[in-house]
């Protein structure tokens, strides 16, 4: 399939050095992928961190939805394998990450209402924060997917 | 006897600063033109853009490559990522198998990924337009999505879009948009610090 666009890219956080962006929101009938992209003002140097992996010093993602579901980049909460059954969504797998953040693919569309972006960065100093969009603009971007190859048998 | 940890280093304070033409810039919310497009599909392959992002001074946008299934003896890699001249034979053309985007001006600029520089730090700025892909991700062997940068804004009128890929059937192809709905994008792109000196 081809995605949906959604219109608008979302300011996560600001701070006086860093900057959360969730930019490239790109939907599906089944779910949304999107960059969570870091930026760091122009003139703050990008500090190196050697030092072990561990996912309390990356940046921190939930996504909410306005029936109270949510999902977020902790790998330990990602569902173990069960054969063919589907975990509940949503559910969130972030395939890259980094000191410039990451690809995020969210599975389940949210329901109508506001949709939440929550981040949280402590090692960089990023406070929890958060920034809403509207859902319905990942709603109507969904049923703008294009099917690529449609049945055959079905009319074209 | 005693154990110790190693003193710890300075980490080092490194600021990558990458020229304009080289990735969008870093201090900006684009402004997003809603289309969605399909560049060329046959019964196998397909190739769709979507998300146009824009900027003060270009724009991006994403590829999207799908196969309908793997075919036995079909490259696995889709031949978009000329990163080491792998898609390039000795007589200095492109394989067929290495696909092939560009975007066309109404004042006839144009700029395609056969012309990519990646030595950021050598030689003079291109002239605008220019175009790199920046950011590739595979889910499987059947779709890639792939980030392309076009440094450059175009003028008013037709924006197009062509692409080629021999080996899979994909004849020159070509898909226009009006460049107005980039430029007007544009317009909406919000520095992320307002403060900061340009």
């Amino acid at each position: 399939m081809v995605p949906g666009v959604v219109q608008v890219a979302v300011l996560v956080a600001r701070t006086d050095t860093h900057a959360v962006l969730v930019d490239g929101l790109l939907v599906y009938p089944t779910g949304f992928d999107f960059d969570l992209a870091v930026r760091r003002r122009p003139g703050h140097p990008h500090r190196h961190r050697h030092r072990g992996h561990l996912w309390g010093d990356d940046l921190r993602l939930e996504v909410r939805f306005a029936d109270g579901r949510s999902a977020d980049n902790n790998p330990r909460r990602w569902p173990r394998p069960s054969g063919d059954q589907l975990p509940d969504p949503p559910l969130l797998y972030q395939s890259t990450s980094g000191a410039d953040g990451g690809h995020v693919w969210l599975w389940g569309l949210p329901p109508p209402g506001p949709l939440t972006f929550a981040c949280h960065w402590p090692s960089e100093q990023i406070p929890p924060s958060q920034a809403e969009l509207d859902a319905g603009l990942v709603l109507a971007a969904a049923a703008r997917a294009t099917t690529l190859w449609p049945d055959e048998a079905s009319s074209p | 006897m005693t154990t110790s940890e190693p003193p710890e280093l300075p980490e080092p304070e490194v600021e990558y600063r990458r020229p304009a033409w080289y990735e969008p810039p870093a201090d900006v919310v684009p402004g997003i033109v809603s289309v969605e497009l399909i560049l060329a599909r046959t019964p196998q392959r397909a190739i769709g853009l979507t998300g146009i992002r824009a900027y003060p001074i270009g724009f991006g946008c994403t590829l999207h490559l799908r196969l309908r299934e793997v075919i036995p003896g079909e490259q696995s890699n889709f031949g978009a990522f000329n990163m080491l001249d792998e898609g390039v034979d000795p007589a200095g053309e492109f394989a067929d198998y290495y696909l092939r985007f560009g975007v066309g001006f109404a004042d006839g600029r144009k700029a395609t990924n056969l012309q990519q520089r990646h030595d950021f730090d050598e030689g003079p700025a291109p002239d605008p337009p220019t175009l790199r892909l920046v950011r590739w991700e595979g889910y499987d062997r059947l779709a890639w999505e792939v980030d392309v940068w076009v440094w450059g804004l175009p003028p008013a009128g037709p924006l197009a879009f062509v692409c080629e890929w021999p080996a899979r059937g994909i004849p020159e192809s070509r898909v226009e948009i009006d460049a107005g709905l980039v430029l007007e994008a544009a317009g909406r792109a919000v520095p992320i610090w307002p403060d900061q000196p340009r």
